[in-house]
This record gives structure tokens, sequence and C-alpha cells, in this order.
């Protein structure tokens, strides 16, 4: 009697492992397919804008020598859907929209190259922003929330990046009559200029008063509201740099 | 007096009857109208006619209306003509004083009105001056930083007299403005809330919170100093991230 039962307990042990195992191996493919990949590659003229609004994930553009612009995106899940248009020269994707009222949705991570005189408008709710080596009429990175903003070998008249809690840094050129804006609620916000840039500043950290100018301090600088805001002017002054940070730092570092 | 019928000292039916008139009157000579009784008290036909001579008699004279009357129609007709001329022609009021401005008329003297057209025009040319300066200058970011040392001369008289908003005054309308629109949204995202993964309601509510905490430290010190500009400034930023938070979250 005794052996039956072991007999029985253990073919039961041998099935159950069979059936663990199948398991994991029948889900094991769809976990790795579960994050999926959307390309598309549209050819656009030098001066194409970009218009991303994206819920959550990374969101990277770059600039390259194209007259195309590619999309990439990695999409966690439960997938997003992503549906990018082409209207009158504006190339825009819309997550927030085309996923209005889906409940969960996972991340989207974007990988998009743009020809160099491309203006890009991206704007998250969640997710780090990076943009590089693009130089048209402007650049506009928004996020609403949590997230880095990187801004790097930019050379475009008009700048602008605002975020929650994270950190903003920009390295690029200030044109003239150009206009640059960066804003955030806590991080650090540390900004790379060439020193034979021109532009009046208005720096404010209203907490923490840590604004540091490095080499672009001179005379024409005034601290107001104990320290709270800097502003001024530096070299001719032809265009003009607003740089806030509710509980950051603020910093120029010289290019 | 009426002539009674001659009676017998014993009268008879027909010499009772021929009296019941006069009798009924009282006009009849006592002795008469004693054997009249007599005979009345002791006949039953001349009783009764007695009787309804007498019931004719008083209801003449209680039935006789004051309305057979006949009016006087001349009298009648003069107050109808009166009454109809008094609705064609109503009586004038008594003239009452007049009061006010207006009851002087428009009888200015040229000084008065000069001095009232040189009044309008320096209105007016504030007035523009004013709105030229607010179509040129009007980003809130420059208008809510603004300080009374940094107001113009003419802005701080136009201020006084209540022409135009002093900084603080704007400040306090744009922060019931703003306050009214986070309501809105506000209301919007607890809607939309249970719809977010929990990742999103943690950045949501951390960013807000570091938003409020900034909030209430702004007002404190705004209690502290009112006339703290930089501290209003950084007040109605906030307000404004704090819209933009709640707006933008409102849509997934």
């Amino acid at each position: 009697m005794a052996l039956v039962l072991k007999n029985r307990f253990c073919s039961f042990t041998a099935k159950t492992t069979i059936l663990l195992l199948s398991v994991v191996f029948l889900f094991a493919p769809y976990d790795m397919a579960a994050q999926k990949r959307f390309s598309k590659t549209y050819s656009a003229g030098r001066e194409v804008r970009l218009k991303l609004y994206n819920r959550s994930g990374t969101v990277t553009v770059e600039g390259w020598n194209r007259p195309e612009v590619q999309v990439q995106a990695y999409l966690e899940a439960p997938t997003a859907a992503v549906n990018p248009q082409v209207l009158d020269g504006v190339i825009l994707i819309n997550m927030v929209k085309d996923n209005y009222d889906r409940g969960e949705v996972g991340n989207v991570n974007f990988t998009i190259r743009v020809p160099h005189d491309a203006s890009v408008d991206i704007e998250t709710k969640i997710g780090n922003l990076n943009v590089s080596s693009v130089r048209g009429t402007f650049v506009r990175a928004k996020i609403s929330s949590d997230g880095d903003i990187t801004l790097t070998n930019i050379n475009a008249r008009l700048v602008t990046a605002e975020n929650g809690i994270g950190n903003i840094f920009f390295d690029g050129d200030i044109q003239t009559n150009g206009a640059y804006r960066f804003t955030s609620m806590r991080g650090d916000i540390n900004l790379r200029v060439p020193f034979n840039s021109s532009f009046k500043l208005i720096a404010t950290a209203p907490s923490t008063r840590s604004i540091n100018l490095g080499s672009f301090a001179n005379s024409n600088m005034r601290s107001f509201g104990d320290g709270r805001r800097v502003t001024g002017q530096f070299g001719d002054g032809s265009s003009s740099i607003t740089v806030m940070n509710q509980r950051g730092s603020i910093a120029f570092l010289r290019r | 007096m009426k002539e009674p019928a001659p009676v017998d000292p014993k009268m008879n039916c027909e010499e009772c009857q021929q009296n019941i008139s006069v009798f009924l009157d009282g006009e009849l000579d006592e002795v008469v109208a004693t054997a009249m009784r007599s005979h009345l008290i002791l006949c039953s036909p001349c009783a009764k006619l007695c009787e309804d001579f007498s019931v004719i008699l008083e209801s003449c004279r209680e039935g006789v209306p004051s309305e057979i009357v006949p009016p006087n129609s001349q009298a009648l007709w003069c107050r109808i003509n009166n009454l109809i001329e008094s609705e064609i022609k109503p009586e004038p009021l008594p003239e009452e004083p007049r009061q006010g401005f207006l009851s002087r008329g428009w009888s200015l003297t040229f000084s008065q009105a000069s001095a009232g057209v040189l009044a309008v025009a320096l209105i007016s040319s504030l007035l523009t001056v004013v709105g030229i300066r607010n179509y040129f200058e009007p980003t809130g970011e420059d208008f809510t930083s603004r300080s009374d040392a940094s107001q113009t001369t003419l802005e701080k008289l136009l201020s006084k007299i209540g022409v135009v908003e002093t900084p603080q005054e704007a400040r306090e309308r744009r922060m019931k403005e703003q306050q009214a629109t986070i309501a809105y949204w506000t209301q919007r995202v607890q809607e939309r809330r249970d719809r977010w993964d929990g990742r999103m309601r943690d950045a949501f509510d951390r960013n807000l919170n570091l938003i409020d905490e900034s909030l209430n430290e702004y007002t404190i010190m705004l209690q502290a100093n009112p006339d703290d500009d930089l501290t209003g400034e950084m007040m109605d930023a906030v307000l404004n991230d704090k819209m933009d938070l709640l707006r933008e979250f409102s849509d997934l």
C-alpha cells in the first residue's frame, strides 16, 4: 500500500514539474514579445517640424544629415497605440490623444531622427527628454512632472525647457535676438553657453538662492531680493535668457 | 275737515259704509264716530269692509316711494356734463419745484462748458496713454512683477483715484482667477484619476505636493510682507505651474 502511494506521489510531482515548466516556457516568449517596436521613416523638407506628445517614457531626438524623419518607438506592455500623422510639413505624434481613455498604458520610448534644421516640440507627462544636434527655429521640451531635460549641441533662436522635478541641462549657442527660457520646480539647471554670447539675464532661485554665473559674472549683473534673483546684461544684450528654479540651483558654464 | 254723511242715531249699514273713509281718516264727528263704532261691533259685513279699507289705506301710506318723485332733470344733466368735461380736461396739478442738475437746464456758461470739454479731453488722453501702455506691455509676468516703486507718477495718480489697479490689487484679482481655474481642473483630475496607473498617480501627487509646499511658503511670506513683489511674482508662477499640472493630467 505504501509503495503504491509513493509511486502515485512521485507521479504527481513529476506532472506538476512538467506543468510548471510548460507554463514558464510558454509565457517567457510572450514577455519578451510584450515590448513591441514601431518604426517608420518619412521624407521631409529641411525645416520640418516635429510635434510629439508622449504619456510616459524616454524621448530622444537627434539631428542627422538626411532629409527624412525616422521614428522608432519601443512600446512596453500594455502597448499603446502609435499613429503618427503628417500635416503641412509637421510630423505629429500624439500619444495622449491616441490613447485617451485606455486606462493603463505602458511606457513608450521614442528615438527620433530629424534633419538638423528641424524644429522640435516635445512634451511628456513623465520621463526624460533628450534633444541633440538640432538647429531649427525652435526647440521646446516640456515634462509635466518628473524627468530630466538634456539639450545638447542646440543652435536655435527660441528654446524652452520646463519640467517639474528633475534637472535641466542646456549646451548650445545663444543666437542674436533669441529667447531662451528654462524653468523647473526642483532640480539643477545648468546652462553651458559660449563666452562670446550676449544676453540679458533674469535668473531666479527663490528657495536656494543658488545662482552661479561663473565666467559670466560681471559688474552689469545685480542681485535682488536678498539674492533670490540676479538680473543684468552680458555682452550687448541682444538676446534674453530667463531662468527660474523654484527649489533648486542655477549655474552657468563656459562652453 | 270733510263733511260726514248725516246719520241716524241707530245707524244702518248704508250710512255706515258712506262714512267709512271719513271715519278711517279720523275726521268724523265724535257722535257719529261713536254710532259707527257701535254699528261696526254689531255688523260683521260693515266691520269687514272697514277693515279692508283700513288695510288698503295703510298699504298706500307705507308704499309711497321717494323715487316716485320726479328727478330734477336739469340738475342731473348739469352733473353729467360737468363729469364729462372733467375727464376731457383734467385739472392741472399744482406745479412742484424741480430738483437736481437737470432742473437747471443746459444753460451753462461759456467758462463751465470750456472746463467740461477740457476735463473730458484730459481724462480721454490719460485713458489712451494707459491703454497703449497696457497694450504694449500686456504680459502677466511683467505686470505682476511690478512694484509700487516701478509705477510711473501717472500710474500712481490713476491708482489713487481708482482709474487703474495698484499692483497689489492686480495680484489679488489674478490670484482669484487662478484659484477658480485651479478648482475647475482639480475637479476634472478627480474624475480621471482612477484611470491612471500607480506610477502616474505617484508622480502627480509628488509634483502637486511640491507646488503646494511652495505656495504655502509664499503665502506666509506675503502675509509678512505684502509689498514683496518678487514673492508675489513667484506665487503667480507657482499657481500657473499648478494650473498646468492639473490641466495636463486631466487629459489622461
